[in-house]
């Protein structure tokens, strides 16, 4: 059984007649796809107005669909209405009711449905130690820190005992090391109550360390549908490979020559030359000009007798936890991180090995990844 | 039919907003309608008549309205550049820096606002009297900066508070002098608040009724102590009347299109910050 | 060209004290961090030592020449403001130009023109020169107002925390460009941050500030491995060091530490000077600090490993995080991305024990550290 499903889902908003020539594609939500299994943790994650947060109020019944079905559990709700689509939401504001106690605020929603007292008394006791707000229930809104109002605003959303939570982009408030708790917070939380959750983030890091799955989105259209590990190790393009991870991903434009039986990746303006992986070879072939991608993670400093090519060091930045260095590859710098302990200065020459198998090669159009 | 009922309520909206409009205007068109009927056809003909232009040569030509007219340019004038020269610098004041009783100061000078203007005119006729300021302009803009000065030191002094402190010391580093940060950086900032302010000042101070009624005499009228003149104890001559009204509408009108982008932006823009 | 010192600055702003006694001597041409939480009053130091605020007490001096009297305009210093403080009504080009045109540090407009090309190319805006400020991106407004800056020859750059409100990925991108542009400088510079990669990165010198107070002055790699307290141990790292309480105990020919809680004792590394050290202080209650990169971790049981849960596993961008939680005790540790960990499982946990720090468990302060003298060595060859 399905906790969510959309299928060939679009948003189009009316522009009331003033742009005359507008773009007839002017989807803000475009032929999107997406099944969240029972229980699963989907983070929706893109930069700002890319149609994440349009989806997600689509699928609370918020805001119509232009074009599309939209399924929770197995019922479809394009025509139901918000109350009776069993969804818990937790926002970006926190919007509680300002004259009622955080007790008032939770209960709200059982009060209004006319959920008995003793069973509304017994659920958000049992809800308020889970977002360890227990101590808080008598307290006025007003008086609540940032973290703790999106703690009730949660505990609020997850009492209705919602089939799918929708949260958008509930941390976007709070600030380091809150947020950082708060992040952990969810994800426990979300792991014991075994609730389907539609997650919405500009944050990668917020999704890659939450979901289940992250639907990377760019314009409305679905880029990536997969694990934090897939659309890290396996991204689609260049806007999935420079938009996970950080620093981002090095992506520098290349031309490929043949030398024997191998092929090697050259940089203009660079002497930097790196091993193609062979299993590219019969896509590749001599001055073939792509894009060549590969984590700062995966570029490595050579020993002494490394065959690694030299490079200057551009700048080199010692972070304790980690050192950075970054290389100018003509005009692009090339980082990579390295827990080696050798404190480097810009212009020091360093031998540098890339990881080949780990290189990635994006097509300089489309910038879709060309695959082996 | 998503698209028909959008087109039906756009027709709704508007026909209701066209209905308003023309409540709201009728006093205006009405009066311009009556400047221009002579006193015989005052009161038995409505939209249809013989336009003349007797009345604006009667209060143009034959009586001492351009005189009024510049008095009231003269004090209202005066009472508005009073009050940007002494207001822009108190809202400054009271927007950056911390003395006692700050906010009880700026209270206190919103309250001037607060009297009607029937209650303290007995006593500052007196005071007049006595200071032998009555019926000068002096008198008329000290009295009419009463007006003027609160609605400006409110409005820039908001402006004042949105602009962030550090501008100025980024300017400090620069190495600007206090004058000429005040004026290169900060009222070139504050300009959209103090054109509306000053021009809705204006506009107060040249409808100001009350005080020029009392405390200006023979030497100095204001237009809106004179156009009472058109009403004889015998007879009212509602054509001249009319004409005196209307003429004394055109500097604030004139005023307010030639400022109208600040003044949009201005007023909206200090009411959401202000 | 200038040395910046203060000396015994105290600041108040009615009853509340900012600064307390804070002394710093700032090398002429220096790099300088200030580095601290929020309300330390790191930007309070900044604004003495620009003019903008006077302190009650204590000097400040430039060059050895005392200064507190001296106003805004006539220190001849450049400011990046936290909030950019670009000038709304003017171009980024008059906003560059700004500093140029006063009276005080008048250039002629030929001047003015090839002087904002040079920086706008180093600082890659060229585009953006006949904007306003409102057209722009956060980034872009951080760029014009470090150009406004940069325009001039100072006799110091103080700059409040310029990349604070950008997003976390610009963020480090910027870093990494203004440690590239930085050997231009050429000038004394003072940097405020809360960010610690930022101070790593970029301070030749950092000073921990906190409650307004200089708590600790030194090299990146002094206070990250020599942190005078435990507080500055937990500002320096992300994730935040382990700090785990525990008593020492003299054994046959040397320590050993017993953990509170999960009650497993350590044998210590063999290290003569520490334990000399040890011997010396002779405490038995000690927290120690580990670095998270310094514990290892495993998912099937290990001779020497502890048992832990699993409490949390995030990424943190390029490598991710374990929280391990044994009684009570969360041990935060690195691990790769994309591993497939559930939160609960079982994990197994060993410290590697000879990167250990020692704090003392009644004053948090630092007490020592393996291979102190070669941390010692490194920082006495930085300051040089």
């Amino acid at each position: 059984m399905a906790g969510l499903r959309i299928e060939h889902l679009y948003k189009r908003y009316e522009n009331d007649g003033k742009k005359k020539n507008a773009v007839k594609n002017d989807y803000a939500v475009k032929d999107l796809n997406l099944v969240a299994d029972q229980g699963e943790f989907i983070a929706l994650l893109g930069p700002s107005g890319c149609g994440k947060t349009t989806t997600l109020r689509m699928t609370a019944g918020l805001e119509d669909i232009t074009k599309g079905e939209i399924y929770i559990g197995d019922t479809l709700v394009n025509n139901l209405h918000p109350k009776d689509r069993h969804i818990g939401l937790a926002f970006e504001d926190y919007a509680m009711y300002p004259p009622l106690t955080v007790y008032d605020n939770i209960a709200f929603n059982l009060k209004a449905k006319g959920v008995d007292k003793a069973e509304i008394d017994k659920r958000v006791r049992e809800i308020a130690p889970l977002m360890q707000c227990d101590d808080l229930l008598d307290k006025m809104p007003v008086k609540l820190s940032g973290g703790q109002k999106q703690r009730v605003n949660i505990a609020r959303a997850i009492i209705r005992r919602p089939e799918l939570l929708l949260m958008d982009e509930p941390l976007s408030h709070l600030d380091g090391k809150a947020r950082q708790a708060m992040r952990t917070e969810i994800k426990r939380l979300i792991n014991d109550i075994k609730c389907t959750t539609i997650y919405v983030t500009h944050d990668q890091l917020e999704a890659m360390s939450l979901a289940d799955k992250i639907a990377i989105i760019n314009f409305g259209v679905l880029q990536q549908y997969g694990t934090p590990a897939e659309v890290y190790d396996d991204p689609v393009n260049e806007f999935v490979a420079s938009f996970i991870g950080e620093p981002p991903m090095n992506i520098i434009e290349t031309t490929i020559i043949g030398e024997g039986d191998h092929f090697l990746f050259t940089f203009a303006n660079s002497n930097l030359k790196i091993a193609v992986p062979e299993r590219y070879n019969n896509v590749v072939s001599n001055g073939f000009k792509c894009k060549m991608g590969v984590r700062p993670m995966d570029v490595l400093i050579g020993g002494a007798d490394s065959k690694g090519t030299p490079e200057e060091v551009a700048t080199f930045e010692n972070l304790g936890d980690e050192r950075r260095i970054g290389i100018h590859v003509g005009s692009s710098l090339l980082m990579l991180i390295t827990d080696d302990e050798t404190r480097y200065k810009a212009g020091d020459i360093i031998k540098l090995e890339v990881r080949g198998e780990k290189t990635h090669l994006f097509d300089i159009e489309t910038g879709n990844r060309i695959r082996a | 039919m998503n698209t028909a009922s959008n087109r039906l309520s756009r027709v709704i909206q508007n026909g209701l907003l066209a209905i308003y409009a023309i409540f709201a205007l009728f006093p205006l068109i009405w009066m311009i309608i009556l400047s221009f009927k002579s006193d015989a056809q005052m009161y038995n003909t409505t939209f249809i008549f013989t336009p003349t232009l007797a009345n604006y040569k009667a209060v143009l030509f034959e009586s001492d309205y351009l005189t009024y007219m510049l008095d009231s340019l003269i004090v209202s004038g005066g009472a508005v550049v009073v009050s940007v020269v002494a207001g822009v610098p108190a809202a400054y004041a009271l927007a950056r820096y911390n003395f006692k009783k700050k906010e009880d100061i700026a209270f206190q000078i919103l309250s001037f606002k607060f009297a009607p203007e029937i209650l303290v005119v007995l006593p500052l006729f007196m005071i007049y009297q006595k200071l032998h300021i009555y019926d000068t302009y002096f008198g008329l803009i000290w009295v009419y900066q009463l007006i003027s000065m609160p609605l400006l030191i409110w409005v820039v002094r908001g402006y004042f508070e949105d602009i962030s402190v550090e501008i100025e010391y980024a300017a400090q580093v620069d190495g600007y002098n206090w004058y000429q940060i005040f004026f290169k950086n900060l009222i070139p900032l504050i300009k959209p608040g103090l054109v509306s302010a000053a021009l809705l000042a204006f506009i107060f101070a040249w409808n100001s009724f009350t005080f020029p009624l009392m405390l200006g005499g023979t030497n100095i009228q204001p237009i809106t102590v004179a156009i009472t003149k058109f009403l004889g104890t015998d007879s009212a001559h509602y054509g001249q009347l009319a004409v005196a009204s209307a003429i004394s509408a055109l500097p604030a009108i004139i005023f307010a299109l030639c400022i109208q982008k600040h003044l949009v932006r201005g007023l909206s823009f200090g009411a959401v910050k202000g | 060209m200038s040395r910046i010192q203060l000396e015994n600055v105290t600041k108040k702003f009615g009853s509340v004290t900012a600064l307390k006694n804070v002394s710093l001597d700032i090398k002429d041409k220096e790099f300088f961090v200030l580095f601290g939480p929020a309300g330390a009053g790191k930007t309070t130091i900044l604004n003495c030592i620009a003019g903008i605020q006077l302190p009650e007490e204590g000097v400040v001096k430039f060059d050895g020449e005392i200064v507190n009297l001296v106003d805004a305009a006539h220190r001849d210093t450049a400011m990046v403001f936290e909030n950019y403080a670009l000038y709304p009504q003017m171009t980024v080009y008059d906003n560059m130009a700004s500093p140029l045109r006063s009276k005080l540090y008048k250039k002629d407009e030929d001047y003015i023109k090839t002087k904002i090309q040079e920086v706008a190319a180093m600082m890659k805006m060229e585009n953006l020169l006949e904007r306003l400020p409102s057209q722009l991106s956060n980034g872009q407004k951080q760029r014009v107002a470090m150009g406004r800056a940069l325009v001039r020859s100072p006799r110091v750059y103080l700059m409040d925390e310029p990349l604070a409100h950008l997003d976390a990925k610009l963020r480090n991108a910027m870093r990494t460009e203004l440690k590239e542009i930085q050997a231009n400088f050429g000038t004394t510079s003072i940097y405020v941050t809360h960010d610690f990669m930022e101070a790593m990165s970029l301070g030749d010198r950092i000073a921990i500030i906190n409650e307004g107070e200089v708590i600790q002055i030194g090299t990146g790699d002094e206070i990250y491995y020599m942190p005078c307290n435990e507080f500055v141990a937990q500002l320096m790292g992300d994730p935040e060091i382990n700090l785990i309480s525990g008593t020492l105990a003299k054994s046959e020919d040397g320590y050993t530490f017993t953990m509170e809680g999960a009650q497993k004792t350590y044998e210590l590394p063999k290290e003569k000077e520490l334990f000399a050290k040890l011997g010396e202080l002779g405490l038995s209650k000690v927290d120690i600090g580990m670095r998270p990169q310094n514990l290892l971790y495993s998912f099937e049981p290990k001779e020497g490993y502890i048992k832990c849960s699993v409490y949390s596993y995030e990424s943190i961008g390029n490598k991710s995080v374990i929280v391990a939680e044994t009684s009570g005790l969360q041990l935060r540790m690195i691990a790769p991305n994309g591993l497939s960990v559930k939160i609960d499982q079982d994990i197994y946990v060993d410290m590697q024990l000879d990167h250990a720090m020692f704090f003392d468990a009644g004053t948090k302060g630092y007490l020592t550290r393996y291979n102190e003298a070669a941390v010692r060595a490194i920082a006495a060859e930085q300051e040089g």
